[in-house]
């Protein structure tokens, strides 16, 4: 190999060693999903880059979407064909189609791999349990009201559903695959995250309502609110018709040691600690321009963050866009164009 | 400086003429036709039934790229827009359930009015004049996507051929 061609080929590699480099080791690769509510795609992003790396298709009206454990399956639930889609996470192609019991909302995977939990949104509701590896329905949980959101439990003991008609969480044992207990609430029950305790157990699930600008928080051991946390106050809302819905989307970051909520009347994501709740800090979200009237707000609808840290991001379903936002400055890294009306995000850790 | 004239133009238009509630004047099915003469006298132009049933009912089912079709969320849906349940395999809706849809988009328009109708105001872009957010997306980019001038034909009362 003449000199030339050695300092040719190290130039060229020079954008693949740049690249590796800037991955966090430790943590190995990471994709962020985010489904486009109102479109048929769902966008997948480099949170090393920021960039757009692939646009999984032919699935119309995507609601949420979540992971095998070895990373190499997405699940997807269908609102269009009531299917759960099952897709490659390498190609982005859709290799399997599980039917449901009924119209699905969003999803969980049990901690264990096992299940996907699938809320059925249509008729009196339910919580359908799709076997990943028989690739079917193995059971349907009755519970009382339509489902919109279900999450597993840090510790993966307990699925806990939130019903927007019932008004009402669901918490279902996972050993058993039976409801354990429900708490009723004044408002449709939306987005909801939990702090843990020390021996990791689940020590509180924050609660996002209908007409509730902010959270309600639920002692996980004993069953009942014990108190609730507003959100400062904004301008937004009325234009977008969300005032019914005036804070979307909340997560705790992967350290545990912050709360991040979002408010789509204030068009912006605050910063709580943990353990106390005390503010610490918002950041912006985007707006969107009209010609003749006043900017509306970008309607934030979910949280997710790096494995890292390092990296919170916002789906603002106005703007078709993702903020992603340093967590230590509130400094914006990034508005990522995506589809449209983008709302589950989620983050995709290589094993 | 035409554009900030013709702006503002139209944003007094709506302003002035978007009534608190929808001016319903829905020419409920099925109507005796109506003579030509009947139709340009009226001051308020009339909503036809055969229009929307050949010409705006097809747009609610139809697949746009990068878009949903409007169907999906709005069949049987909370919305004030809630179309008719399709049988399974069904492309089409029967008569009886396209006069019903009759009956519930033209709560939605105000005749003669295009952008003070929700039906076209709602899915329109923010950005070429629509509401601030629709949940099913920007379904129409501008004012003059074909779909878009259709619904705005039938609302300023243009009848089937």
């Amino acid at each position: 190999m003449t000199h030339n061609r050695r300092v040719l080929l190290a130039l060229g590699m020079l954008p693949v060693l740049s690249f590796l480099a800037a991955r966090p080791a430790a943590a190995g690769i990471s994709r962020i999903y985010v489904t486009n509510s109102a479109g048929d795609t769902i966008t997948v992003v480099d949170p090393v880059t920021n960039k757009v790396v692939q646009t999984i298709t032919g699935i119309e009206v995507p609601h949420g979407v979540n992971f095998s454990k070895d990373g190499k399956q997405v699940f997807i639930s269908n609102e269009s064909e009531s299917v759960l889609d099952v897709v490659d996470q390498k190609t982005g192609k859709i290799i399997n189609k599980v039917p449901l019991s009924g119209h699905p909302n969003n999803i969980a995977v049990t901690k264990d791999g096992r299940d996907v939990m699938v809320c059925i949104a249509s008729g009196q509701g339910a919580l359908d349990v799709v076997d990943i590896a028989s690739m079917k329905v193995i059971k349907t949980i009755p519970v009382k009201g339509p489902l919109h959101n279900v999450y597993v439990t840090p510790d993966g003991k307990y699925a806990v559903a939130g019903s927007v008609a019932g008004k009402r969480l669901t918490v279902v044992d996972i050993s058993t695959m039976q409801p354990a207990w429900d708490l009723a609430f004044d408002g449709g029950v939306r987005p909801m995250t939990f702090d843990t305790n020390a021996d990791g157990s689940t020590n509180r699930i924050f609660v996002q309502l209908s007409n509730l600008h902010g959270f309600a928080v639920v002692d996980f051991a004993k069953h009942v609110e014990t108190s609730r946390v507003m959100l400062p106050k904004g301008n937004f809302g009325k234009e977008e018709w969300r005032m019914g819905t005036p804070s979307h989307g909340i997560g705790v970051a992967p350290d545990g040691k912050t709360l991040w909520v979002n408010s789509i009347l204030a068009n912006a994501v605050f910063e709580y600690s943990l353990p106390d709740l005390k503010l610490i800090a918002h950041a912006d979200l985007p707006v969107v321009e009209r010609p003749g009237k006043p900017a509306s707000g970008a309607v934030p609808e979910w949280i997710t963050f790096t494995p890292d840290n390092k990296t919170v991001y916002v789906s603002n379903s106005a703007t078709r866009s993702m903020s992603a936002f340093d967590t230590q400055t509130l400094k914006k890294l990034a508005e990522i164009p995506v589809g449209e009306v983008p709302k589950r995000i989620n983050t995709l850790v290589m094993p | 400086m035409n554009r900030w004239v013709g702006t503002l133009f139209v944003g007094y238009l709506v302003f002035a003429f978007h009534p608190a509630t929808p001016r319903v004047n829905a020419q409920t099915p099925p109507a005796a036709p109506q003579s030509a003469s009947a139709a340009s006298s009226s001051a308020e132009p009339t909503l036809d039934y055969e229009f929307f049933k050949t010409r705006v009912e097809p747009v609610f089912l139809k697949k746009r790229a990068t878009h949903a079709r409007c169907y999906v969320c709005h069949e049987e849906a909370n919305h004030a827009l809630k179309l008719a349940k399709l049988p399974p395999g069904a492309t089409t809706w029967t008569e009886e359930e396209s006069k019903q849809n009759f009956d519930t988009v033209s709560q939605l328009v105000t005749p003669g009015d295009p952008l003070g109708s929700t039906l076209l105001r709602h899915p329109l872009a923010p950005e070429a004049g629509g509401d601030a957010f629709h949940s099913g997306g920007r379904q129409f980019a501008s004012q003059n996507d074909p779909d878009w001038l259709t619904f705005a034909e039938w609302v300023k009362g243009q009848k089937a051929k």
